[in-house]
């Protein structure tokens, strides 16, 4: 037994059919692997069940993070490893590390947060697209369900996606 | 050029160029006036009726180091006559006043740092300073030139002092008095007063020496980003050459304008070799090796000496006592023939300058534009004239 | 989907369908470059030689080759640094702002948009380094550890403010622009023919399959980017202008200028967003995505942003005059009337007069008057820069400083090259990656629109799924 997988693919012409055709599916028990689309499609995330991203969270982690660093490096720099009179100013100065605390927090949780979202995504400039569908990036809805992942066979699959509104419906192996 | 002051329908000729036996410097440079001398039984008569003065069509720019004559109605020279100043010592003294909500308070009294009366930076040791008593200023350059020889500063030739580079890092200013209609009005009509601008057809004359006023609120130390210059703790804006990075920002803040900038090599470079007497070894002998010479790109000033500073405080070190006042003098105050600069240890009760700003604390000594509070180093003392 | 009324003018015009969008952007890249485009590639380079030839003199000979001297220490170099600067920021702002304030216009400009504010932002850049005197010490401003006793850099100073400003505004911009591209770049990959292409969209596409999970992390992080930037835009401008309000130069000491700095970038920012994207719909027939709504709604934020730094002129102008500082009041007195009158003007008649001519809505209407328009408007905040800079420094505090300054053929020709690389780059980019967010755009054709592509495929009897 080879190690590739046996999706069943439907292929949808509009973003209504297509959330529609969720509903149905999931209402039916299916289990679906995957939605693509040319864009993203708004309301599909609760209607796939896809949990809200925990990104943002992570966004103000590296944050403060960032918050932390600047205003230690700083502090640390100028007031305790080599303090100088510079302008008759106090050694710390914290009116003055305002700015450059603001910019280090912002790159931080904007670098954090971009790397984590290409990490969690697997989005890397070597990394090899799993494309059911070609056109999804032009103009089609796709919808993958892993034959393996579901009790239905794949003729009662075929079925459900046309009577939803499904243009095509193909058969992909992985 | 026309000076100010000068008669109508008069022309003067300085003598002393077109030389013909004599170094770089000189040959070839202007015109010999002295054909146009006379001999009376063995006097010189310097002066005569022209019969014939014609243009030449030709036009030469004159270098200058300052262009603007007069002083704006500005309290940068603060000046009074005898008998106010038997009245009063600080006649002629502009004392600057904030409006605060607490009323006017002198610019010392203003800070936004909250530092509950402490000072967060003080100097226990030395704290240098100098005294220049305008009174005795004759604005005869000796300091310039001493300054020059002593910090091995570039001389840049007629073209760049045209583009307005001279490096002196002391200069003195020259301002010539107007007859501006009301000089103590600073509303928008009074600060439009064209007249402001002009010298006065029989102008009085000031002059000003002006070098880095070692700020204690250094306006430069905030913004180099490099922290090329800081303050040292006996009270000396250092200027680090080789750590600058050239951005100007320092000179820009610089109200006082004493900062210069290296916009070429001047030291190692084939355009500025008719000039600079350093691109050659013989050349080279000029430089004084206790002074660093400067790289392209680089801001200097005055640094008060410092390298005089430092072998005068090494000199009473080795003998196992301090420095006594009057044995580190700067460059410019050791040859002022006028005794008009005195330079000392501001916290050495002994010391001239000492007495000196003691004695006219709050009369005739001043800052230079106190109203910014920069805390110069450097004071004034206010001329007195005769009448 | 985009559900608004049918009484709205449509965002994208035609009837489009979303193949169509996919066609009319990634034809552009997919092409071989025509006459036209290597036509406008080779002056942007000619005016890039040239300009790299006085960015050589400049370096190898100093920064003596310019017209500043002891007492104009700035001109043209910072003037063109925050020019571009200020020009850069339209882009972030049309990516970020306007997408927190859901205005939905601007898919079919942030692309580009951003891309100018990438470019411009690299333009800036190369002035910092010209300006230096000791340019191959660049790397001194950032604190890293080092063989001098580990010395550190000055927190206090604002030039060391835009250091961390203005890397941190280029990488984020970066970031979401090259982010906001991948989808796009995967359409181009899955539609490439030729085996180079495909690699090459293949890498920069980082596998990007469009799936809902992708899409919903990748949603998530555009909002929170667009909040990130938003504030860095303000920031940025905010730390540039701090450069000259934390200064104590009469005329630069104000606390105006964080968001009068602000405005004016946003100003010029559209200006030249306007000034670029003119030229390109036409180029690249894009009117029906670039439509006359768009240039509309820019112009309005031109009058808007205009008004509000007119507004500012006159404030410093009043503040000049009720401080009672001599020195400050001489400074905007000398401004007006001193020897730098003529550029003084020039700034008060592009800036404050320009703008307000797109009150007449046929002028805000007219491509035209918009184009003329978006040029002054870039022209009157150059003089702007130019004038805060130089006729601050060359009247100062003590008169005997007073001095005149006037820019050397070198100056000139930096600024020719920041024009080589900004247009060498923008073209690069109009050439081999798409100018319109596809998937933004697609993401936006209405309910409307498909009422209008119905009635658009029975006129034509095209057979439609």
């Amino acid at each position: 037994m080879s190690n590739s997988k046996h999706f069943i693919v439907g292929v949808f012409e509009d973003e209504d059919v297509v959330m529609h055709a969720i509903e149905e599916l999931r209402g039916a028990g299916v289990k679906i692997h995957e939605v693509f689309s040319p864009y993203p499609i708004h309301g599909i995330d609760d209607v796939l069940g896809i949990k809200k991203s925990r990104l943002p969270k992570a966004a103000f982690m590296f944050g403060i993070t960032g918050t932390a660093c600047a205003l230690i490096m700083m502090i640390w720099m100028l007031g305790f490893d080599w303090p100088m009179n510079i302008g008759g100013k106090n050694n710390i100065p914290l009116p003055d590390f305002i700015p450059i605390t603001f910019e280090i927090t912002v790159l931080f949780s904007a670098f954090g947060m971009v790397g984590t979202f290409l990490t969690a995504s697997n989005l890397f400039p070597w990394s090899k697209p799993v494309i059911f569908d070609e056109r999804v990036t032009d103009d089609k809805f796709v919808m993958a369900i892993d034959l393996s992942k579901n009790k239905n066979s794949k003729e009662e699959l075929a079925q459900l996606l046309s009577l939803n509104g499904a243009s095509e419906v193909n058969e992909k192996e992985i | 050029m026309i000076q100010p002051g000068q008669a109508y329908n008069t022309v003067s000729v300085a003598i002393g160029y077109g030389r013909e036996v004599a170094g770089k410097a000189a040959i070839n440079v202007g015109q010999n006036a002295y054909p146009l001398i006379e001999n009376l039984n063995g006097n010189l008569i310097f002066s005569g009726i022209v019969t014939g003065l014609s243009k030449t069509g030709e036009k030469r720019d004159i270098a200058q180091t300052q262009t603007h004559q007069t002083m704006m109605s500005r309290p940068i020279v603060q000046e009074s006559i005898l008998s106010e100043y038997v009245k009063s010592p600080s006649a002629g003294r502009y004392e600057p006043k904030i409006n605060t909500t607490g009323g006017p308070k002198s610019p010392e009294e203003i800070s936004i740092w909250n530092t509950n009366g402490l000072k967060t930076h003080t100097y226990n040791n030395h704290f240098w300073g100098l005294a220049i008593d305008l009174n005795s200023c004759t604005g005869c350059g000796a300091c310039v030139i001493s300054c020059q020889a002593e910090n091995n500063i570039p001389v840049v030739g007629r073209k760049e002092v045209l583009n307005r580079r001279e490096m002196h890092w002391i200069r003195i200013d020259r301002y010539y008095s107007s007859d501006a209609l009301n000089p103590d009005d600073k509303s928008v009509a009074g600060l439009m007063d064209r007249e402001r601008e002009n010298p006065s057809e029989n102008p009085q004359v000031v002059f000003q020496p002006v070098m880095c006023q070692h700020c204690n609120n250094a306006p430069c130390e905030t913004v180099c980003p490099v922290l090329a210059t800081t303050h040292s703790t006996e009270g000396l804006n250092q200027m680090t050459y080789n750590r600058c990075v050239g951005t100007r920002y320092c000179a820009n803040n610089c109200p006082y304008k004493v900062r210069r900038f290296n916009w070429f090599s001047y030291y190692y470079n084939t355009d500025f070799q008719d000039i600079n007497p350093s691109q050659s070894d013989l050349g080279r002998m000029v430089l004084n090796p206790d002074v660093t010479v400067r790289a392209r790109g680089v801001i200097e000033k005055c640094s008060m000496c410092v390298q005089r500073i430092q072998s005068g405080k090494l000199a009473a070190k080795i003998e196992r006592r301090r420095p006594v006042d009057g044995e580190i003098e700067t460059a410019c105050s050791q040859s002022c023939p006028g005794d008009a600069l005195v330079f000392g240890d501001m916290n050495d009760p002994e010391s001239r300058i000492f007495k000196l700003l003691n004695e006219e604390n709050k009369e005739r000594a001043y800052h230079l534009l106190e109203e910014l509070n920069v805390k110069p180093s450097v004071s004034y003392l206010t001329k007195i004239r005769n009448a | 989907m985009h559900i608004s009324s049918h009484v709205r003018p449509d965002l994208v015009k035609g009837g489009k369908t979303f193949h169509d969008v996919t066609q009319d952007i990634s034809r552009h890249v997919e092409s071989a470059p025509n006459k036209r485009w290597l036509m406008a590639f080779s002056i942007s380079l000619l005016l890039l030689s040239y300009g790299l030839y006085n960015l050589y003199k400049t370096f190898w000979f100093g920064v003596g080759m310019w017209g500043l001297n002891k007492t104009v220490g700035w001109a043209w170099d910072i003037t063109n640094f925050v020019w571009w600067v200020g020009i850069g920021h339209a882009g972030t702002l049309i990516s970020a702002i306007l997408l927190l304030f859901r205005q939905k216009w601007r898919t079919s400009i942030n692309r580009s948009a951003e891309a100018m504010t990438i470019f411009a932002v690299l333009c800036a850049a190369s002035f910092i380094f010209g300006h230096m005197g000791r340019p191959w010490l660049a790397y001194w401003p950032l604190p890293l550890p080092n063989a001098f006793g580990s010395l550190w850099v000055n927190f206090n100073s604002p030039l060391v403010w835009d250091v961390f400003a203005i890397s941190t505004y280029l990488s984020v911009s970066l970031v979401f622009w090259y982010l906001g591209m991948v989808p796009d770049l995967a359409t181009i990959r899955d539609r490439a023919t030729n085996k180079i292409s495909k690699i090459v969209y293949g890498t920069l596409a980082f596998g990007w399959t469009g799936g809902a999970k992708d899409w919903s992390r990748y949603e998530a992080v555009s909002l929170i980017l667009a909040g990130l930037s938003t504030p860095l835009v303000l920031s940025v401008h905010t730390i540039v202008s701090m450069d000259f309000a934390t200064s104590l130069v009469p005329g630069w000491h104000t606390t105006i200028f964080p968001p009068y700095f602000v405005a004016g970038a946003i100003f010029s920012g559209f200006a030249m967003v306007l000034t670029l994207m003119l030229v390109t719909r036409v180029v690249y027939k894009l009117e029906d995505y670039i439509t006359l709504e768009h240039v509309e709604t820019m112009n309005k934020i031109i009058i808007l942003t205009g008004s509000i730094v007119g507004v500012a002129y006159i404030t410093e102008f009043f503040i000049a005059w009720y401080s009672g500082v001599e020195y400050e009041s001489y400074a905007f007195i000398n401004r007006a009337t001193g020897p730098y009158w003529w550029a003084y003007w020039s700034m008060m008649t592009c800036n404050v007069i320009s703008p307000q001519l797109f009150w007449i809505r046929k002028l805000r209407r007219n491509i035209a008057a918009t184009f003329v328009i978006s040029i002054i408007v870039n022209i009157g905040m150059w003089f702007e820069r130019f004038v805060i800079i130089v006729t601050s420094l060359h009247r100062d505090y003590l008169p005997s400083s007073w001095a005149m300054y006037a820019p050397t053929s070198v100056e000139i020709g930096y600024y020719i090259f920041s024009f080589g690389l900004f247009f060498t780059l923008f073209f690069l980019f109009a050439k081999f990656l798409p100018v319109v967010n596809m998937a933004e755009v697609k993401a936006i054709l209405n309910s409307s629109q498909k009422h209008q592509q119905k009635a658009y495929f029975k006129s034509t009897d095209k057979a439609h799924v």
